[in-house]
């Protein structure tokens, strides 16, 4: 839909010809390599998922518990409370084929264990929520810097030109911290930043007329804009122009699309149930698991799931400060179920070659309890140093678990992967050099990995 | 010898001769390994800046030429040629040390680079057809490139064309016609004259700068908290401009206007996002004011010197010549910026308080010599304290309903509260507001070294906010006054604690912000004055400075006896010599003293009543909030825990061969260090200052500025398409004493401006995207613009200047975030003032690309998307304005005319008629008015 020339903005020339070469080496070839994968589909798990109670297997927890933590360094965490150590909250057994560790947290998805690649050696560099939410989806942990669904949208574009390249789907309880700045496009093109879907009502803004228009009357309307911006036209000969004229022809489109891609009853009920819809406890994410399939089998180019709102008590998300077990059984029964089904439907679909499936959160969670020196509490604090995310689907190798924290899952010591490696990964698979896709920004190329960023090779098919 | 020099000889002419060092070597380093080894602490202790011997030099080079260096990366093969033979020459070494940012290089901008030469005043060409001396300097381009300029575009194009551009709304159809019809040979001129002074200019020119200055009406990050008192900075920018303050001046009042009874303006350095959320460990704390830091440091780099400093936290700058230690010079200038809300001093408060002060002296005369007399007799009361323990009078609590909850371990006797320094400490909740309150505790050191411990404090429920006595927090055995962030902390300059006997220090805190310490009675160094601190019911703690109970803030000691007052005891009262009532001294006057300290007393209580109505509720601001800029450290890759060198508050190196230096020392005090930036970067000398804005009005006029990128002016900007223009641009602000309207009017007066935009196809084969303005080129409306025109053209926008915003949200706090839910918008004002809070930005204004908030945007996107279209055919408010315009325009004889008038500017064609016509009948006046919002030709300016 834009041209080139409205691409650049302007900006252009003698003097701008690096620039240029690169805008064009970052979108116009589309790809730099052959991709792996087409689309993505993120869960993005707000508050700090507990690694050490769900993915990353640490028996010495069970040996230290009630014990002092084990090392001579005083810990720097968000609340500063340093409490005696404790056991996962869940049983961990070897899965599948493959034999990964994964807890009881996730009975479900435990079950495709063979399916997933693990990375446990995260890092990240805040323990504090926002900026490490915002790193975690924009690599920068500051506001203002685009989104990795926006960074792709820019990069790649949408498949189709009825639905936008980057929808959000949040928790249903209530967006993240910070709301929409979390999808924001941040420099670049507003057009790429991400489409919150509503789940009732019109599922985007202005898709119908605010107060009804006879059908007549909007058939006739759309014809004479037609004639008269033709005319406009005709006499100048812009690009501009002549692209505007093909956006009203889209936004047509748009208005069938979207009411199509988001009707969830189209679906069989054998698949609606598979998905947790009629389960109450399942019903929320269900339904945005599935429409993620739905937008993503159209041609989303990047959909994002957000499992967990904003914080404070009673908890509706991740944030288990005070009681893990509690709070994350909570949140996992809400997921464990309609993701598992996602994966599944994705395979027998024939979408999984094509599609990757990213499990994150934004840090992870303490081995020692958050609580008084001398107490086992039952809260963990945050723990930026160590975490686990997953990968699954097109160009990975599956049933791995890459890197290691150290004996008590307090800090990442093998293979320590940081989020411009994570994200260098993502691109890579989608055909994108993550040092190739920049923007001109205030003296800058950026690029979603800033100036880091190494793709993990050993997690690659 | 001679052997040897005809063997010499004799292999000269078969190899090239040796690399020249500085020209040829010494960019291949800069480029390639100085990233890493150079700085205070370059890889493997290896400085490639220096001046190696031959041998380390072999070493070096054969680990380039293996590959092995740069990791990962290794060079082309032409470099490393270039290497091997400098080596095989004998690896003579040039420069030393090497200087990265003297020259430009075809990699990087060096100190040569022309942004940051002097400003010529380059002399006017002599250009037939060219009397104005912009169209000079832009015809003798046009004609070295052999294009010819397009024709004065027609005057009702001219007129929409100014009037979106000068003003930001449409003319209306008498303003068209008048124009029109005006033949007075200077009538441009008067056009323009009367758009520049129109109050709507400040408002359209304000939304640039707010652009720049990434104005947002809410914190951002987790909280995103309003900003509700933002605005004034927002209505400073509109009235600067419709005054047309001289631009150097506009600058300083955004740097230092809390400086100088202008803190509205100082707005500017805190218009971006700010985390409140704070960890307890102090890394992270200082990583995220960093975060905060760069964001201040790269607004004002950006948008007043049109560099981009925050490239170089981390390291060297990649293209421009700006070493990292520049970046931190500014960063340690602007080290003080605090983000918060300040009470605005109310004249009327100030003066009701000075009257009150001559009727307070006229009372005290009258009673001095009663209360002289009653201390003689020895009649007096001591003051009584709103809580008091008294530990070692036995367990009773007097006369408290509070009871004190012992934590981690601290336990009571007769001896006292026992406090480890660990864990120990007692605390109570209180109901009310305690502003003044008075501090009095008798008290044993555990020792003398403990550092930051709280003796008694005051605090916030949740501990961010907090009063209290600390002993050596700052300076070792020294006791402060504590307080969050240091906020109300100034050193008192007492003398060194050395006793572990029992003390008695009285803390007292008056309603004025005056903090006075007293160690046994007497005065512990010197009183000051602060913004004073507000809480309501808060939390008294005994041993903690404030919650949670972690790190340093622990109290190790025995307390005796602790009172709060909530008021400031004066100094007698604090020697113990009591209080004097009102009764008693009543009682000692005579009957005419009697009536006029009655009447006295009734005016001051009078006074009392409206002061405390006023400073209930003060009239607030969001701007500068200094904080303790503490001394700036070099940071190694921008990491906090890894401090180099002490970094002064001094100009950057870059330009400090055409500045004086600030001679500021590294602690030199805030309002100190940013006069000093205020200064230099204003100063006439600076020819980045004049060089930016004049670009950056080109930029707005002309939708692409002399230079493309309006906010770096570095290497990555290339080379201006007119250079000597640019510089008598710049040369003529000062000439006309910065006034930015000067500028304004220069531009859209010459013939570059007026011409029209139709498109030439020779034109556009040579020059498509209109570098050298062959034609002026159209626009798309904005999104604020496109939003107004539509209240405009129907005549309902509201003609209100400035105030505090509107909101098209529904705003609420829900789990520690604040939402904003875009509802159907109602207010007529201009988009301008919409509440642009970060979290609540409106769907309808981003689809026009409408930039985030948070982000300095010098150039918004242009875009064009099917989401536009949904946008404008179905959004209430241009179904909204479709209903009403019809219905405005059902009275008019002619309503398809006055609409296209309205709309465009001009009359209907004949076609257009016989098109609209019918459709009007058979679907009304409202559906015609939603296609004409939508047409192009509406949305597009020629």
């Amino acid at each position: 839909m834009m041209t080139r020339r409205e691409l650049l903005g302007g900006l252009g020339g003698i003097a701008l010809a690096t620039l240029l070469a690169r805008e064009q080496a970052g979108r116009a070839a589309l790809t730099h390599h052959p991709a792996k994968a087409k689309r993505v589909i993120h869960i993005c798990l707000c508050g700090g998922m507990s690694h050490i109670d769900s993915f990353d297997y640490k028996p010495a927890l069970i040996k230290y518990h009630g014990k002092k933590l084990p090392s001579s360094e005083k810990p720097d965490t968000f609340f500063g409370q340093i409490g005696l150590m404790r056991q996962p909250d869940w049983t961990f057994r070897q899965r599948g084929q493959s034999g990964l560790w994964i807890s009881d947290l996730f009975p479900h998805l435990a079950t495709l264990a063979d399916h997933l690649t693990l990375i446990r050696s995260m890092q990240a560099e805040s323990a504090n929520h926002t900026p490490a939410t915002f790193q975690e989806n924009s690599g920068f942990r500051f506001n203002g810097f685009p989104a990795m669904g926006a960074w792709l949208s820019y990069g790649l574009g949408a498949e189709t030109d009825e639905l936008p390249a980057f929808v959000v789907l949040p928790d249903a309880r209530g967006y993240p911290a910070g709301g929409t700045i979390n999808w924001s496009a941040g420099f670049l093109p507003a057009r790429h930043q991400g489409v919150a879907f509503r789940t009732r009502g019109q599922p985007i803004d202005d898709l119908f007329p605010a107060r009804p228009v006879p059908p007549d009357t909007e058939a006739a309307s759309r014809e004479l804009l037609a004639t008269l911006d033709r005319a406009h036209a005709e006499q100048r000969q812009e690009d501009t122009l002549a692209a505007r004229l093909r956006g009203y022809e889209l936004a047509g489109k748009m208005q069938l699309a979207i009411p199509r891609v988001t009707d969830l009853s189209r679906e069989s009920r054998r698949t609606q149930e598979a998905y947790g819809l009629s389960e109450p406890d399942t019903a929320d994410f269900g339904r945005a698991c599935l429409l993620a399939r739905r937008l993503s089998e159209q041609g989303v180019r990047f959909v994002q799931l957000f499992s967990g709102g904003p914080f404070g008590s009673p908890r509706i998300n991740w944030d288990g400060h005070e009681n893990v077990q509690e709070n994350h059984s909570n949140e996992a029964r809400r997921i464990d179920r309609p993701v598992a089904a996602l994966l599944r439907d994705l395979q027998q679909r024939g979408l999984w070659e094509e599609t990757l499936v990213l499990f994150t959160t934004e840090f992870g969670r303490t081995p020692f309890t958050q609580a008084g020196a001398t107490v086992v509490g039952t809260g963990r604090d945050h723990n930026h140093l160590g975490f686990s995310v997953w990968l699954a689907g097109a160009g990975l190798k599956p049933g791995l678990a890459y890197g290691n924290t150290d004996e008590i899952g307090w800090k990442s010591v093998e293979d320590v992967v940081t989020w411009p490696d994570f994200h260098a990964t993502v691109l890579h698979l989608l055909g994108i050099d993550h040092e190739k896709l920049t923007f001109y920004h205030n003296g800058i190329q950026r690029r979603l990995t800033n100036v880091h960023g190494h793709v993990i090779k050993d997690i690659l098919a | 010898m001679t052997l040897l020099l005809s063997l010499c000889l004799g292999a000269g002419p078969a190899v090239s001769p040796a690399p020249d060092f500085d020209r040829q070597i010494a960019p291949i380093l800069i480029q390639r390994c100085l990233d890493c080894h150079s700085g205070p602490a370059p890889e493997a202790k290896l400085d490639l800046r220096r001046k190696l011997s031959p041998r380390a030099a072999r070493r070096a080079v054969e680990r380039v030429l293996d590959e092995q260096m740069p990791p990962g990366k290794p060079l082309p093969a032409h470099e490393q040629a270039l290497l091997k033979r400098w080596l095989e020459a004998g690896a003579v070494w040039g420069t030393d040390p090497i200087d990265p940012f003297a020259r430009t290089t075809t990699q990087r901008g060096g100190r040569d680079w022309w942004s940051l030469q002097p400003v010529r005043s380059p002399l006017v060409p002599t250009v037939s057809g060219a009397d104005h001396p912009i169209d000079a300097f832009w015809l003798q381009r046009l004609h070295q490139a052999k294009l010819t300029p397009s024709p004065q575009a027609d005057r009702r194009i001219l007129i929409r064309r100014l009037s979106y551009d000068l003003i930001g709304l449409p003319p209306s159809p008498a303003e068209v016609e008048a124009f029109v019809k005006d033949t007075r040979p200077d009538a441009y001129e008067r056009l323009v004259d009367r758009l520049l002074a129109s109050p709507r200019y400040g408002e359209r020119w304000a939304r640039h700068w707010l652009d720049i200055a990434r104005f947002g009406e809410s914190d951002g990050f987790e909280r995103d908290l309003p900003r509700l008192n933002a605005w004034p900075y927002r209505d400073w920018v509109v009235q600067a401009l419709n005054a047309d303050r001289p631009y150097d001046q506009f600058a300083r009042a955004q740097l230092i206007g809390d400086l100088e009874n202008e803190a509205e303006a100082a707005g500017f350095l805190v218009a971006g996002p700010h985390d409140i959320v704070l960890p307890v460990g102090e890394t992270m704390r200082a990583a995220m004011r960093q975060d905060e830091l760069e964001d201040i440091v790269g607004t004002v780099a950006q948008v007043f010197l049109g560099l981009t400093f925050h490239c170089a936290r981390c390291h060297d700058h990649k293209f421009d010549p700006i070493p990292q230690s520049d970046y931190y010079r500014l960063a340690s200038a602007l080290a003080g910026v605090g983000h918060g809300e300040r009470t605005l001093k109310n004249p009327k408060l100030e003066e009701r308080k000075k009257q009150r002060e001559q009727l307070l002296a006229q009372r005290d005369a009258l009673e001095k010599p009663v209360r002289a007399r009653l201390y003689a007799a020895g009649k007096v009361k001591p003051a009584q304290p709103t809580l008091a323990w008294d530990f070692t009078a036995g367990l009773a609590e007097m006369q408290n309903r509070a009871t004190l909850v012992l934590h981690g371990g601290a336990s009571r006797d007769l001896q006292g509260l026992h406090l480890n320094g660990k864990e120990a400490y007692a605390a109570v909740a209180l109901k009310g507001t305690f502003k003044a309150k008075t501090f009095d505790v008798w008290l044993k050191l555990a020792n003398l070294e403990q550092r930051g411990g709280g003796v008694i404090s005051l605090q916030s429920a949740d501990g961010n906010v907090f009063d209290a006595l600390v002993f050596a927090e700052q300076q070792p055995r020294h006791w402060l006054a504590g307080s969050d962030h240091f906020r109300r902390t100034r050193p008192l300059g007492g003398p060194e604690e050395t006793s572990r006997d029992t003390l008695r220090l009285t803390l007292t805190y008056s309603v004025d912000g005056t903090i006075t310490l007293y160690r046994d009675g007497k005065p512990y160094g010197k009183s000051y004055r602060v913004a004073p601190l507000e809480l309501r019911d808060p939390v008294l703690l005994l041993g903690l400075r404030h919650s949670p109970a972690v790190g340093n803030r622990l109290f190790a000691g025995t307390i005796l006896k602790a009172q709060l007052y909530d008021r400031a005891l004066s100094a007698e009262e604090v020697q113990g010599q009591g209080v004097v009532t009102s009764e008693q001294i009543l009682a000692e006057l005579d009957e005419p003293s009697r009536r006029t300290h009655a009447h006295l007393s009734q005016q001051i209580e009078q006074l009392q009543r409206e002061i405390a109505a006023m400073e209930a509720a003060p009239p607030k601001l969001y701007t500068v909030q200094p904080i303790n800029p503490g001394v700036t450290h070099l940071l190694i890759r921008g990491n906090v825990t890894s401090k180099a060198d002490v970094i002064a508050p001094e100009v950057p190196s870059v330009l400090q061969a055409l500045l004086e230096p600030t001679r500021l020392p590294p602690d030199a005090p805030e309002s100190a260090r940013r006069r000093a930036l205020a200064r230099w970067l204003t100063d006439g000398r600076n020819p980045l200052f004049a060089r930016v804005i004049v670009n950056r009005l080109w930029h707005y006029h002309f939708g692409r500025g002399l230079v493309e990128s309006p906010s770096d002016l570095g290497f990555n900007a290339g080379l201006p398409t007119h250079p000597e223009l640019l510089d008598w641009l710049a040369a003529e602000l000062p000439r006309q004493d910065w006034s930015l309207k000067a500028i304004h009017r220069l531009i859209v007066t010459s013939r570059v401006y007026r011409q029209a935009s139709l498109p030439r196809a020779e034109a556009l084969k040579q020059d498509a995207d209109n570098r050298l303005l062959w034609r002026k080129s159209p626009v798309r409306l904005e999104a604020e613009t496109l939003r107004d025109a539509m209240l405009a053209i129907s005549d309902d926008l509201a003609p209100m200047l400035g105030g505090p915003p509107y909101q098209d949200f529904r705003s609420y706090f829900f789990k520690g975030t604040q939402y904003y839910d875009i509802v159907e918008e109602t207010s007529n004002r201009r988009s301008l003032y919409r509440m642009w809070a970060r979290g609540g930005r409106h769907p309808f204004l981003d689809t026009f690309d409408c930039p985030d908030p948070s982000a300095s945007t010098p150039r918004r996107t242009v875009t064009t998307t099917p989401l536009q279209a949904l946008a404008l055919l179905n959004n209430a408010r241009v179904l909204r304005q479709s209903e009403r315009l019809a219905a405005s325009l059902a009275s008019q004889p002619d309503a398809i005319g006055t609409l296209l008038l309205r709309a465009y500017g001009r009359a209907p064609t004949e076609r257009e008629r016989a098109l609209m016509e019918p459709f009007v009948q058979q679907h009304g006046l409202a559906a015609l008015v939603r296609v004409v919002l939508n047409s192009a030709e509406f949305t597009q300016v020629d």
